[in-house]
């Protein structure tokens, strides 16, 4: 039972989480993406945007687990996690103006500013709320355990 | 379903012999097992030059300090002469749980388990202290406590 986990496998581990966090906002922002341009009744999306924004939540993954002690998945948000969760949002708001995901337009960009928030919101309760049925879940496995052994 | 069958026999000189039969190495079986090798199980440790016995039982977790180890019960610090592993590997049973390179847990004196971000795991001791079971350990605890090893 004693098991020891290397430096590879520790940084596999670390490296499946950030891949699994560029998925999960790559998704949010794509749908975002794919809203804009059905509103705007256009049906085809660009693979270089797409590109551009799988890119950037990979890299601004890295930056979430390597530089703001994973706030998202945080127990609680305090100084380092709110100023990343700020700085985070902050890049994403400028990649989408400045790589024009959606044409420079003002009132878009804003609307897409809301939303990264949201989503970071969200993906924190949804982590917490995880977090709380697995509380429940161990409890059980203690009482459980205890009542075998006694 | 495993069965468990006991028999008290007195032998030739009168004194009462217990023969305990299971047919599979169940849980129960291994619970009862446990307690008679706990019963007879003592560790002795000093504080301030007496030595103590001590009942495993009574101790709420073990840890490497400055190379000694130590066994905490709810009200004594006592220092015992044995390495972790030889402690380990004495007590022998699922109820002390390896939870970092440095401690022994008592899970029985386990009151209550958060789950903490990075599948960590704080496990709050009766007499209020917490410990951090490390994502390297906790995948093993969790297991622990679900039965899987036993």
């Amino acid at each position: 039972m004693n098991k020891k986990i290397n430096l590879w496998e520790r940084y596999l581990t670390k490296e499946i989480g950030i891949e699994f966090k560029a998925c999960l906002y790559f998704f949010a922002i794509l749908f975002f993406y794919c809203c804009y341009l059905l509103i705007n009744k256009i049906y085809s999306a660009s693979i270089l945007i797409m590109a551009e924004m799988i890119l950037s939540t990979y890299v601004i993954g890295y930056i979430q687990v390597w530089v703001f002690n994973n706030f998202d998945e945080a127990d609680e948000v305090k100084g380092r996690e709110l100023s990343g969760f700020i700085i985070c949002s902050i890049i994403y708001i400028l990649e989408a103006h400045f790589l024009g995901w959606f044409d420079k337009n003002l009132l878009a960009l804003l609307i897409f500013a809301i939303y990264v928030v949201v989503l970071y919101v969200c993906v924190f309760f949804v982590y917490k709320c995880r977090r709380k049925i697995d509380d429940k879940l161990l409890n059980d496995n203690l009482a459980n355990f205890k009542a075998r052994i006694k | 379903m495993s069965r468990i069958n006991y028999k008290v026999i007195k032998n030739t000189e009168g004194i009462n012999e217990l023969c305990f039969n299971y047919s599979e190495n169940s849980a129960e079986a291994q619970a009862i097992l446990d307690f008679i090798n706990g019963r007879q199980l003592k560790l002795v440790g000093r504080l301030d030059g007496a030595e103590f016995v001590i009942n495993p039982d009574d101790i709420l977790y073990i840890e490497i300090v400055d190379d000694k180890t130590f066994a905490y019960t709810k009200s004594r610090v006592l220092q015992l002469n044995m390495g972790l592993r030889e402690v380990e590997e004495y007590l022998n049973s699922v109820k002390y749980f390896r939870c970092s390179k440095s401690m022994i847990v008592n899970i029985d004196k386990v009151e209550t388990l958060k789950s903490l971000s990075s599948n960590r795991i704080d496990a709050v001791l009766e007499n209020g202290e917490h410990i951090i079971i490390s994502r390297t350990y906790a995948s093993d605890f969790r297991k622990v406590i679900r039965g899987d090893y036993e």
